[in-house]
């Protein structure tokens, strides 16, 4: 899918920053300057934005960086900063929701993809668009006043707990996944279902052995974004979560904290905490540390996943 | 029916129903905030200032902070994202370095926004020394869509058919040339498209602009740009949402929520029109 060019040029290849070795090519108009300098200033943004995690939590890693990932107990008035629990939370509330958004994305996907009409399909995608443009303060408001009844009603939580957050993000996540799975097995040739029902396979045998095995990287990739997202929710985490710290799990409390409330990275990070912690360099430095644990992690689940797609896969 | 008949409607009615629960989900939020909300909406709702804590009062300023908030953001970020996008489609070589500043692009992409936030605030706000302000606010919201908008011009670009770059060129246009008699033109759907998609996210984000550019009250129309933060919907009702033991707040939370569904959802829907007229060109080709 590369971009055409005249043949000349391809003959001629490109030298650094894209001027071409031929010198009868090689002038730099002010067009190519205005492009580059908006590409310079847009890079420098995502430059000073990873150098800027890098940087201010580089000192406190170095001194207390085994009791941030080692200890569960945060606690900046007694000045233990650990962030453990945060991290636990953060695991049990995406772990929920792509539990709960993964099986209904995929089936939906693949319903989208193989069983509606075409003419349909258009109009489903848009749907799907919409779904995914709910603001995540919308969410959180339908979190607090609806999905939190219903965790309470069901008594296997408390209102505000890890298990209201979990839920939650699985319904946020859901259109991720759904239109990232259509993406992918749209993408496979209908020749392969031909052949497989030409072979007698009903339609589910030639989804689960036409259609899948030709998209499982795409299906997984959709995943690896999803659990992405869901890992980087702050706002419709914050509102239900409950936001209680140092919850860590006693000896065979393991199931019980999951209908407790808790913290996760990002309710710390969206709590007006932060503003407190600006004061103080230790403070400051354990939550942005909590910030690049999430940016890593985040990072290397979406570099993952856009790996596994491929080029040309959307966003 | 055999097993194997029944194994297969099994996957497929599940397969439907993922795709039902998903469609339901959609029009479900929709009811729910529209039948809370609609109540709550009047005239002087939409233009009078919050008053008693939100509890009375509208969330005038709030829609126009919004708004400037959306329209800086799209001003900074369609020319940064148009810089980025000609010089990985015009002026890059494909190859090692392309694949990874593609990489790049789409990790920035799945950044949380939040972590925009920690860096507008301490970057933008207090080492740049711009304060809480709308700007500071509109900077992060741009880097955060830059992806976004880059890539749906970057993928129009990829469309372009090979024929209309040959032609131009064998007409005697040069590079920079072509860039504007061909690809800029036929680009146009592309950076509207992907800059009203991502100015619909944009819009009803909280996180980066909690930290940079929103206060509750207090706050009209900015004067300046150091130092003057403006009142936000995504915020507004965030303040909100947290008051949920009191019905007036959680009423007028409905009402904001309505709001501001609908200013995403219209920025969504508007970019539909260019898609599909571009789609109907690549089916035409």
């Amino acid at each position: 899918m590369g971009t055409s060019r005249s043949p000349d040029e391809t003959r001629a290849g490109y030298g650094p920053f894209g001027l071409s070795r031929d010198p009868r090519l090689r002038h730099l108009s002010t067009t190519a300057i205005a492009a580059w300098l908006l590409s310079l200033v847009a890079c420098g943004f995502i430059v000073a934005l990873l150098g800027f995690f890098l940087v201010e939590s580089e000192p406190f890693l170095r001194s207390r960086g085994v009791e941030l990932i080692g200890s569960p107990y945060w606690s900046y008035r007694h000045d233990r900063l650990g962030g453990l629990s945060m991290i636990l939370g953060t695991l049990i509330v995406s772990m929920i929701g792509i539990s709960i958004a993964g099986p209904i994305g995929i089936l939906g996907g693949i319903g989208l993809s193989e069983l509606t009409r075409p003419a349909l399909r258009p109009w489903l995608k848009i749907m799907v668009e919409l779904l995914a443009g709910v603001p995540s303060v919308v969410y959180g408001l339908l979190g607090i006043l609806v999905l939190s009844e219903f965790v309470d009603f069901t008594g296997l939580g408390s209102r505000d707990s890890l298990l209201t957050a979990g839920l939650l993000l699985g319904i946020m996540v859901i259109p991720t996944v759904f239109t990232l799975t259509d993406d992918a097995c749209h993408a496979v040739a209908q020749s392969y279902r031909d052949v497989a029902r030409a072979l007698g396979l009903t339609r589910t045998e030639s989804i689960l052995f036409g259609v899948l095995p030709s998209c499982r990287r795409g299906i997984a990739a959709a995943l690896l974004l999803a659990l992405g997202r869901a890992l980087g929710e702050t706002i419709a985490v914050f509102l239900v979560v409950g936001r209680s710290d140092n919850q860590w799990p006693g000896t065979g409390e393991w199931l019980e904290i999951i209908g407790r409330s808790g913290q996760t990275l990002t309710s710390k990070l969206g709590s007006t905490e932060v503003f407190i912690a600006y004061s103080d360099p230790q403070h400051w430095g354990a939550v942005v540390s909590l910030g690049l644990i999430l940016l890593l992690t985040t990072a290397l689940l979406t570099a993952l996943g856009k790996v596994l797609m491929g080029t040309g896969g959307k966003m | 029916m055999t097993p194997r008949r029944i194994c297969d409607r099994a996957f497929l009615a599940a397969c439907l129903a993922g795709q039902f629960f998903s469609m339901t989900l959609l029009l479900g939020i929709l009811a729910i905030v529209v039948a809370k909300g609609i109540g709550v909406i009047d005239w002087t709702f939409l233009t009078s200032p919050p008053a008693g804590g939100g509890r009375s009062g509208g969330i005038g300023p709030a829609i126009l902070g919004t708004l400037l908030l959306v329209v800086t953001t799209g001003i900074l970020a369609a020319p940064l994202a148009l810089g980025l996008a000609l010089v990985r489609t015009e002026y890059f070589q494909p190859g090692r370095v392309r694949s990874f500043f593609e990489l790049v692009l789409y990790t920035i992409n799945g950044v949380p926004s939040i972590l925009f936030g920690l860096f507008g605030y301490e970057v933008i706000v207090n080492r740049m020394g711009l304060g809480k302000s709308w700007l500071a606010g509109g900077l992060v919201l741009a880097v955060m869509i830059l992806p976004t908008i880059a890539v749906s011009i970057h993928e129009q670009i990829e469309a372009l058919p090979p024929s209309y770059r040959d032609q131009a060129r064998a007409l005697g246009l040069n590079r920079a040339k072509v860039i504007w008699s061909v690809v800029l033109p036929q680009t146009l759907p592309g950076i509207l498209t992907g800059t009203l998609l991502g100015l619909g996210r944009a819009s009803g984000e909280t996180a980066p602009i909690m930290m940079t550019a929103a206060v509750f009250t207090g706050v009209h129309v900015p004067t300046g740009i150091r130092d003057n933060p403006v009142l936000a919907l995504p915020y507004h009702l965030f303040v909100l949402a947290q008051d949920s033991h009191d019905p007036a707040s959680i009423s007028n939370a409905w009402g904001t929520a309505l709001v501001l569904l609908g200013m995403a959802f219209l920025l969504t829907l508007a970019s539909l029109p260019f898609r599909v007229g571009w789609r109907r060109e690549e089916e035409a080709r």
